[in-house]
């Protein structure tokens, strides 16, 4: 479970603005894109750990889902990630956690049979709001 | 108070961190296809593991990656809290598209390019790291230019050409966009210059070197069309590759950059 990098990854990327804008970080929120398949419990638990003794520990913290809206640039046709992922394999799903853009490769359009897909929003996870006492 | 609506990208965070413990990366580029970028870049790292360094290898060639081949590295790269580990063959740590969809079309939009070459790099678990070489794809779009915004000044380059006007024509224009990104060029290499077993030339020419002088960059040599190289390369026999003519011209060319020194290929 590579979760903990990720963390760190957003932890870092939130004190970066903070000290960019010489503020300090009163909350954040961190959007989940469904298509990353991350488990929000656990990435929430793993912020509340690794907040602890950075400038963020007394930071309200949010997680929430960011629904996934992919869409057939071929036929235009939008899907839901149940109707792309459900007919792949165990494997083949967890690829795409790892690089969501592999669905290409997977799978193809219900609608018109291509593999020309663009995840337009819910493809990863993202610090979308900061709120700072500057 | 300030409330900011961002957008704020993880893996930013993360590529610093994992930068840091790479003390060089080079970027084996050419624009062109079919000079041999993969050939050069995977026998570069090998031999540079071979003589005693840490070296990791980036394919960065989205539409066609050819490195794990050459490696023969077939293993998924396993995960672990911190990323992924990627596979180890000859020495060199191996991480490349084709791991994940084991010889699958990879049809991938610019965006989508880019979006993987930040991924790759965020989940990539390299460790540390005397050089990391990538092998970029052909041409100056979003993989490169990615490649540049997120390396930037970490990296250098190595480009590889043909004796051919034709391209010359075209590896001029990633040489222009490397120096205008300030990404310095190490050199140049000519591959193809002439035959490893006869050593004659199907082409007189010395574009390579033409090339290299018009931009004022070092001309780090001719690498030969090598029949061997390419049946071992077919063969996934990176050791058998490392005692090529291919190989052996390869290595004299790092050791003009000190990038290679007291490797014993046969």
């Amino acid at each position: 479970m590579h979760e903990l990098a990720l963390v760190e990854g957003i932890i870092s990327n939130v004190i970066d603005l903070a000290h960019e804008r010489k503020g300090h970080v009163v909350s954040f929120k961190v959007a989940i894109g469904e298509f990353a398949q991350f488990d929000k419990k656990l990435i929430k638990d793993l912020l509340v750990e690794l907040v602890k003794g950075t400038e963020l520990e007394r930071a309200k913290m949010t997680v929430e889902i960011e629904k996934a809206e992919i869409k057939c640039l071929y036929c235009n046709s939008k899907w839901k990630v149940n109707e792309l992922l459900e007919p792949l394999s165990n494997d083949q799903k967890e690829m795409i956690h790892f690089l969501p853009e592999l669905l290409n490769s997977f799978t193809k359009c219900p609608n018109c049979g291509k593999s020309d897909f663009e995840i337009e929003k819910g493809r990863s996870v993202r610090v979308v709001e900061v709120e700072l006492n500057v | 108070m300030s409330k900011t609506n961002t957008s704020l990208d993880f893996r930013e965070g993360i590529i610093r961190k994992r930068l840091d413990k790479i003390n060089r990366t080079i970027l084996v580029t050419s624009g062109k296809g079919g000079v041999g970028k993969s050939m050069v870049a995977t026998t570069m790292a090998a031999s540079m593991a071979k003589s005693g360094m840490k070296v990791g290898l980036l394919d960065a060639d989205v539409y066609g990656p050819s490195s794990a081949f050459i490696f023969k590295v077939k293993d998924l790269p396993r995960e672990d809290r911190h990323g992924l580990l990627p596979p180890v063959s000859n020495g060199v740590k191996v991480m490349s598209l084709d791991l994940f969809v084991k010889g699958k079309p990879l049809p991938i939009s610019g965006k989508g390019a880019r979006q993987i070459i930040k991924e790759l790099l965020a989940l990539t678990e390299w460790g540390d790291l005397d050089f990391l070489i990538v092998d970029t794809p052909p041409g100056t779009g979003d993989v490169l230019m990615t490649l540049i915004k997120t390396l930037g000044n970490k990296s250098s380059s190595i480009v590889v050409t043909l004796p051919t006007a034709l391209s010359t024509s075209i590896v001029r224009r990633v040489i222009e966009l490397l120096l205008s990104s300030q990404i310095p060029i190490l050199g140049v290499l000519e591959n193809m210059s002439y035959i490893a077993s006869s050593k004659t030339r199907p082409i007189q020419s010395s574009e390579g070197k033409s090339l290299a002088s018009e931009f004022g960059v070092k001309f780090l040599g001719e690498l030969p069309i090598d029949y061997e190289a390419s049946k071992v390369a077919d063969a996934g026999d990176m050791q058998s590759l490392l005692k090529t003519d291919f190989a052996r011209a390869l290595v004299i060319s790092l050791e003009k950059l000190n990038l290679i020194k007291n490797v014993e290929l046969s």
